[in-house]
């Protein structure tokens, strides 16, 4: 499951901000076929870069899948407006219309139409909780080698999920790249590839621990081509079980809203 | 030679002892330090100072500095770092400092500038320009590549394509005047060359409908003295490579962007010029579009063109041919030859005959797949424009990040990106005030990577290259005590053993080095290098 998270805080953020926020008045939600036309181009020029000329994703997420549920024209306008703290997605200085304009093609080829599940949710969780968890979190709770899958249904269909799932090592999430270092003294310690540079290499090992390498003191580093996530075929996962941990990520696939402070939290 | 502010100089004498008798100020000479035009010729002959882009006319940017060596590099240490309040979103710092009698003059992003004490990085004074909220190129760019000087006026072109000059002593502004209408797609980036008794300057916006120039104006007044377009008008030389239509030569691009070359002894002018508008699209541009994507030789004196050569004929990639050009004397397949070097966006490394453009060799530096040699008539033959895919990206085998050249070792130092796209062209509807790149490119992020790279130019071969892990845009500097200074995307400013490539010292500055390029300077007895990196400057020396 490691490997089928797409850029999760903007994805999320964008995500969250679409479901969670009910149409403005003045949103292109009829927006004509000129508008859409111009969305598209200013699309490919200014945003194809990371979310992919065909809005699937590069760095950036999937923006095919963002109306998953009651959403928001304008939510997605001022997400564009302002950017994404904490992401690389910046704030536009364009103007309002080219903006609208933008979000009249995202809507207009979204594919999204409020996708269902059939599996059993509580058993999908259980399943989770017992082969999924000690690696990846969902509201908070689980591991930290995998990404956080709270959001990945957002912005995945339940077939990629599913294909993901079944053969973890088919691609690799930026960040989450199995790497193995080699010391000199012939230590081996694998991990995720954090961040990487001609010097050195930063991962979080299978401790769960974040630690940067100096390359000049270790003898190799090789880059995997398997993932640290076990691939789970039938026999591991029956297709029913898979089914239903599908349905279970599905379930945050509309509702779950970005983490916030617990309440009473330090708000000062 | 010509101390050409001379009447300038009066007048500036005047002034000054006007404010001297009135203020009872004791007369002595009160600026030691005007900056002539033979200052200028002589370039980094003075060790205490770097007066423009390059360091000198050549474009080289070599220092004669040979303090720091590949023996004591690794010593390196930070000196100073300047903090500033503004920045450029995934860019920083573009500009290469001037520095004068121990100051550093420096733009920023934001059209920001600085007079900043080279030995601490204290602040003497800050400009920022007020801006209109409705840029077009410049919002979405937001850089500037450096000051030029001349007497003690400062020149610095401005986002919303303005020429201003700021007095040296205090960032207040002489004079400003309009290069270009911002509101249609232009923008003003590049660092002013001063040559004789002009200001050259040139224009960015050729990704919107607009059309190129370059300019010539008058360091005293802002006066314009001449103007060449990039892009012919209709029956003038060069319009027959384009479709017969008035609007289409209107705004076919040709930007100016990065600072150009110069050769005193043929009063000549080296000039890159950038893509044809719109970038992908070409059906309704067919032809091959001069005078975009090449290299001008050029008249200072009237602007006029004595040559070009046309790298990318009828570009669809956007490869702008906005390099430093690089002017060497170089024995090449057995002549001497002034020559004139570019190591392009689309990929090939360029050696021409500076005094008639004639290609004397261009070969690959990168793994580009659009072409892999020049044909008879100078100009590349073309396997794969693009829509196959894995030919350079947008941003090209390397990009405006200045190169440096070793004469003592004869080796081209050049930043080089090797990456992978597929483009797709598309139609698009061409609106003033509005991209129009029509089209997009799809990268394979799996398949890049960044190297430094030193080129024997007399052949063309690679004679060694150290590898980054993403591309780079960091500028490139070399020193006569065989140093070569790099940045990397990852944030790593960098020495290097200019005969080996050997790694000597790297400084994480924290953010990538992005289009800026390393300058150096002594001040007391010290070798200073300094790099731009996102929103800080950052001075370093031998302990």
């Amino acid at each position: 499951m490691r490997s089928i998270v797409c850029a999760l805080v903007l994805g999320s953020a964008l995500v969250w901000g679409a479901a969670h926020l009910g149409a403005q008045a003045g949103a292109p939600r009829d927006a004509g076929a000129a508008a859409i036309e111009s969305g598209g181009a200013l699309f490919r020029e200014r945003c194809a870069d990371c979310h992919g000329a065909d809005a699937k994703g590069v760095r950036g997420p999937d923006l095919t899948r963002i109306w998953t549920a009651p959403s928001s024209d304008e939510r997605a306008f001022q997400i564009i407006r302002n950017g994404v703290p904490g992401s690389i997605m910046p704030p536009s200085s364009a103007p309002d219309d080219e903006l609208r304009a933008i979000v009249a093609y995202l809507r207009s080829i979204s594919t999204a139409k409020g996708e269902s599940s059939t599996g059993n949710v509580a058993n999908g969780q259980r399943i989770f909780g017992q082969q999924c968890a000690s690696c990846h979190r969902i509201a908070d709770r689980g591991g930290y080698l995998g990404p956080d899958l709270s959001r990945i249904a957002a912005s995945q269909s339940n077939q990629v999920l599913t294909d993901a799932i079944r053969n973890a090592s088919a691609s690799f999430t930026s960040g989450y790249e199995p790497v193995t270092l080699v010391t000199r003294d012939g230590q081996r310690i694998q991990g995720a590839r954090k961040a990487e540079d001609a010097f050195s290499i930063q991962i979080m090992d299978t401790h769960e621990r974040l630690q940067g390498y100096v390359k000049g003191n270790l003898r190799e580093v090789i880059r995997e081509k398997t993932s640290l996530m076990p691939d789970f075929g039938p026999d591991r996962l029956n297709n029913q079980d898979l089914n239903d941990v599908v349905a279970y990520l599905a379930t945050f696939r509309a509702s779950q809203p970005p983490r916030r402070p617990p309440a009473g939290g330090d708000d000062r | 030679m010509l101390r050409k502010p001379l009447l300038y100089r009066v007048g500036f004498l005047c002034v000054l002892a006007s404010v001297s008798s009135t203020f009872g100020v004791a007369q002595s000479p009160r600026d030691p330090n005007p900056i002539t035009y033979d200052d200028l010729l002589s370039g980094l002959k003075n060790p205490a100072s770097w007066l423009m882009y390059s360091g000198d006319y050549s474009g080289q940017r070599h220092s004669p500095l040979k303090q720091i060596t590949p023996d004591n590099a690794s010593r390196l240490a930070a000196q100073w770092t300047f903090q500033t309040e503004t920045m450029a979103r995934g860019r920083g710092f573009e500009a290469t400092p001037l520095v004068i009698d121990g100051v550093i003059y420096v733009t920023g992003p934001n059209d920001y500038a600085w007079a900043i004490d080279a030995r601490t990085g204290r602040q003497f004074w800050r400009y920022r320009r007020d801006l209109p909220n409705n840029l077009t190129y410049g919002a979405s760019v937001p850089v500037n590549r450096g000051f030029g000087v001349l007497g003690d006026r400062l020149f610095m072109t401005t986002l919303d394509a303005h020429l201003v000059s700021l007095d040296r002593k205090t960032g207040t502004v002489l004079w400003d005047v309009q290069l270009a209408d911002y509101k249609i797609g232009h923008s003003a980036t590049v660092s002013p060359l001063v040559v004789k008794d002009k200001v050259i300057v040139g224009i960015s916006g050729g990704d919107y409908p607009t059309r190129g120039f370059l300019d010539a104006y008058d360091p005293a007044t802002g006066k314009r003295i001449w103007r060449l377009y990039t892009v012919p008008s209709p029956g003038e030389p060069g319009s027959e490579t384009w479709p017969a239509a008035p609007e289409l030569l209107a705004r076919g691009g040709g930007g100016t962007w990065v600072t150009g070359s110069y050769d005193p002894e043929t009063n000549t002018l080296y000039w890159g010029t950038g893509n044809p508008n719109p970038d992908y699209y070409g059906e309704d541009r067919k032809g091959q579009n001069l005078y975009t994507c090449s290299l001008l030789a050029i008249d200072a004196d009237t602007g006029t063109v004595k040559w070009y050569y046309q790298f990318t004929p009828h570009d669809l990639h956007d490869w702008d041919s906005n390099h430093v050009p690089v002017l060497a004397d170089l024995t090449v397949g057995g002549q001497r030859h002034k020559v004139v070097m570019v190591a392009n966006r689309n990929g090939f490394f360029y050696v021409l005959d500076r005094t008639n453009g004639k290609v004397l060799l261009g070969k690959p530096f990168t793994d580009t797949t659009w072409a892999r040699e020049l044909g008879p008539d100078g100009h590349p033959i073309v396997l794969n424009e693009g829509t196959k895919g894995c030919i350079p990206d947008n941003w090209g085998g390397t990009n405006f990040m200045p190169p440096s050249y070793d004469p003592d070792l004869r080796l081209f130092f050049v930043t080089a990106r090797e990456t992978c796209a597929q483009y797709v062209p598309e139609h698009q509807t061409i609106a003033p005030g509005r991209f129009s790149l029509s089209g997009t490119v799809r990268r394979d992020l799996n398949q890049q990577y960044g190297a430094l790279r030193a080129i024997d130019p007399t052949t063309g071969e690679r004679r060694w290259e150290f590898r980054f892990t993403t591309p780079s845009f960091a500028g490139v500097l070399s020193t006569a005590s065989g140093v070569v200074f790099d940045g990397d995307n990852e944030g790593n400013f960098m020495a290097f053993d200019a005969r080996t490539g050997r790694n000597l010292w790297h400084y994480q500055t924290g953010s990538p080095i992005w289009g800026g390029a390393p300058m150096t300077f002594m001040l007391d007895g010290k070798q200073y290098v300094v790099i731009g990196s996102g929103t800080a400057i950052t001075a370093f020396a031998l302990p």
